[in-house]
C-alpha cells in the first residue's frame, strides 16, 4: 500500500518525527519572514532614501541568490567568521530556520510593499491632515488594509516555504525528506519512500491552500 | 556509364574485404604493428554483457569523485584517479583490449553512498566501484563481484581528543557519517546513544570535525585514511568494529558478467597488478603492503 512504509519504521529518525520537524521549521521561519518582511517593506516605502536603499539591497541580495547556497553558507561557513548558530545539536535546525526566514522575508517584503503602495493616496493625505504622524498613518491606515489585500500572495509564499524547507535535509536537519532518504537507503524502496514524502507534503500544503482561499473570501466580503 | 560506377563500387567493396581479412589475420598471432589494437580485442559470447559493452564501445563506471584514495576527480587535471578507478581501468582493458587507453572507453558517472544502487537499477552505469560494501540487503537489489578490497569501520577524532577510544565511547557524542551508508547503520547498532550528523559525502564531515561541531567521524578505515591525510591534526583510534568487504556492483541479469569479472580480479591478484595498485594508492596512507584483498 503506498504510504504504508510511513508506519513501518517506528524509530526516532523517521517519518512522524520528520513531519513534526518540518512543521516546526515551517511555522517558525514563516513567522520570522512575516515580521522581517514587513519591516523590509516599511523601509522600502520610507521617505528617507538611505532606508529605501537598505530595503532594496536586502531584497535584491536574498531574492537573487539560491536558497541552497544561503543554507550551505549558514551551515558550513558561519563558524569561519566566528558566528555559532547554537550548539552542535541545534546548529543545523537554527541555520535552516534562519535561512528560510531571511530568504522568504525578501518575497514577503515585496508583497507587503505592493500592498502599501496600493492604498489610495487620498486616504494617507486625509490621515495626515487629521493630525496623524507618518508612523501612525502607517500603523493605523496603511498596514491594516495592506494585510487584507496581501493574504493570497502571502499564502503562496507560505506554501512555497513549506516545500523549500525540504532543502534543510541537505544540511542534515532530520525533517521529512531526510526521513525519506534514510528509509530509502535502508529498504531500497525509492518509489514508496519518496512517494510517502510527497504525500506528507500534500497533507501540509493542501489544507494551507484551502485556508488561504477561505480567508480571501471572508476578507473580500468584509470589504 | 552506369556499369562504370558498378565496377568502381565492386572494387571498393573488394578492397574493404581484403582489409578486413588482413585485420582478421592479425588475430592469428603475427605481430603486424598497425592492427595490434584490433588484434588484442578479446572475444566474448554474443549473449554476454561483456559483448554488449564491447559493441557499445563504452563502459559506464559509477564511482565517487571525492573519496581519496579510492575514487577522486583530481581538481587539477579533471581526471578520475584512485584505487577503485584503477581496478576499473584494468577491467576496461579486459573488455576492450590491453592496448586501448582505458580513459577513452570509460564514461565516468559520479555517485555518492545513497545513489549507488539507484544508479545501477536505473541503468545509468554498467558497474559501480565505489567502496561498496557487500551485504545481504543490497544483494537483494543488485549483484556483486567477489571481494576486491577488505577493510573495517574505525573512528577518527582530533589529535588532542582523549575521551574517545572505542565505539562505545561514541554514546552521547556528536558523530558524523554518511547518510544511507553501512557506517551509519553500524553506529546506530553499536552506539545507540550517539548523536548522528549525517552528510552526503565525507569532506563536510571533516569540516565539521575541524570546527569542533562533531566529536568524531566514523566510517571505513580506508576512507578515514584519506581524511587524515588532508588534516594531519587528526588521528584514527580504536579497533575495527565491523568488517567491510568491498565488491563491484552491477545490475541483476547481466549474463556472464560476474564469472568474467571474478576471473579478471583473480588474474589481477595473480599477476601482481592488484598489489601494484594497492601500493600506489593505499600504501601511502596505510603504510602496509598487500598482495591480495585478504592480506595474506
Amino acid at each position: 500500500m503506498p504510504g504504508g512504509i510511513v508506519f513501518e519504521f517506528p524509530d526516532q529518525y523517521l517519518f512522524p518525527s520528520g513531519l513534526w520537524i518540518t512543521i516546526q521549521l515551517s511555522v517558525l521561519s514563516l513567522l520570522g519572514s512575516l515580521v522581517l518582511g514587513t519591516l523590509i517593506a516599511v523601509l522600502r516605502v520610507s521617505p528617507l532614501a538611505p532606508l529605501r536603499w537598505i530595503g532594496a539591497g536586502y531584497v535584491e541580495f536574498f531574492r537573487n541568490t539560491p536558497l541552497l547556497v544561503q543554507l550551505f553558507f549558514l551551515y558550513f561557513a558561519t563558524p569561519y567568521v566566528g558566528i555559532y548558530l547554537g550548539t552542535p545539536e541545534t546548529f543545523a535546525f537554527n541555520a535552516a530556520l534562519l535561512g528560510l526566514a531571511l530568504y522568504h522575508a525578501a518575497y514577503v517584503g515585496e508583497v507587503v510593499r505592493g500592498g502599501l503602495i496600493g492604498v489610495e493616496h487620498g486616504q494617507i493625505e486625509a490621515a495626515r491632515s487629521l493630525g496623524l504622524s507618518y508612523l501612525q498613518t502607517l500603523r493605523f491606515v496603511q498596514l491594516p488594509q495592506t494585510f487584507r489585500s496581501v493574504v493570497p500572495p502571502l499564502g503562496n509564499i507560505a506554501i512555497a516555504l513549506v516545500k523549500n524547507s525540504s532543502l534543510a535535509a541537505t544540511i542534515g536537519v532530520a525533517e521529512v525528506l531526510f526521513a525519506g532518504e534514510i528509509v530509502e537507503s535502508r529498504t531500497f524502496r525509492a518509489d514508496e519512500a519518496y512517494g510517502s514524502v510527497a504525500l506528507l507534503y500534500l497533507v501540509l500544503t493542501i489544507p494551507m491552500g484551502i485556508g488561504v482561499n477561505w480567508l480571501e473570501r471572508r476578507l473580500v466580503v468584509a470589504r | 556509364m552506369r556499369s562504370h560506377w558498378v565496377r568502381l563500387g565492386a572494387i571498393a567493396l573488394a578492397a574493404l574485404f581484403v582489409a578486413a581479412a588482413c585485420g582478421g589475420a592479425g588475430t592469428g598471432g603475427t605481430t603486424a604493428a598497425p592492427s595490434a589494437s584490433a588484434a588484442a580485442k578479446p572475444k566474448f559470447e554474443l549473449s554476454s554483457f561483456m559483448y554488449a559493452i564491447q559493441t557499445k564501445g563504452k563502459l559506464r563506471l559509477g564511482t565517487r569523485d571525492d573519496n581519496v584514495p579510492f575514487g577522486l576527480k583530481n581538481p587539477a587535471t579533471g581526471k578520475f584517479e584512485g584505487f577503485d578507478v584503477d581496478i576499473a581501468r584494468e577491467l576496461a582493458k579486459g573488455i576492450f583490449g590491453a592496448n586501448v587507453n582505458p580513459d577513452d572507453v570509460i564514461e565516468y558517472v559520479s555517485v555518492v553512498s545513497a545513489t549507488r544502487i539507484p544508479t545501477l537499477k536505473d541503468n545509468r552505469a554498467d558497474l559501480v566501484i565505489a567502496t561498496f560494501t557487500i551485504n545481504g540487503d543490497r544483494k537483494k537489489q543488485i549483484d556483486f563481484s567477489d571481494v576486491y578490497f577488505k577493510t573495517g569501520q574505525k573512528i577518527m577524532v582530533k589529535k588532542d581528543n582523549t575521551s574517545i577510544k572505542e565505539v562505545a565511547d561514541l554514546n552521547g557524542k556528536n558523530v558524523c557519517s554518511g547518510k544511507g551508508s553501512t557506517s551509519e547503520t553500524n553506529i546506530r547498532a553499536k552506539a545507540p546513544q550517539a548523536n548522528l550528523n549525517l552528510q552526503d559525502t565525507y569532506p563536510p564531515c571533516l569540516i565539521l570535525l575541524q570546527q569542533g561541531r562533531v566529536d568524531a567521524i566514523s566510517t571505513d578505515e580506508t576512507i578515514l585514511f584519506g581524511l587524515v591525510k588532508q588534516d594531519p591534526n587528526t588521528k584514527i583510534v580504536g579497533a575495527y568494529f565491523s568488517e567491510e568487504p568491498y565488491g563491484i556492483g552491477f545490475a541483476k541479469g547481466k549474463v556472464g558478467f560476474a564469472e568474467w569479472m571474478n576471473a579478471e580480479l583473480k588474474k589481477m591478484v595473480d599477476d601482481g597488478r592488484w598489489a601494484k595498485i594497492y601500493k600506489q594508492w593505499i600504501t601511502p596512507v596505510s603504510g602496509d603492503e598487500k598482495k591480495n584483498p585478504e592480506g595474506k
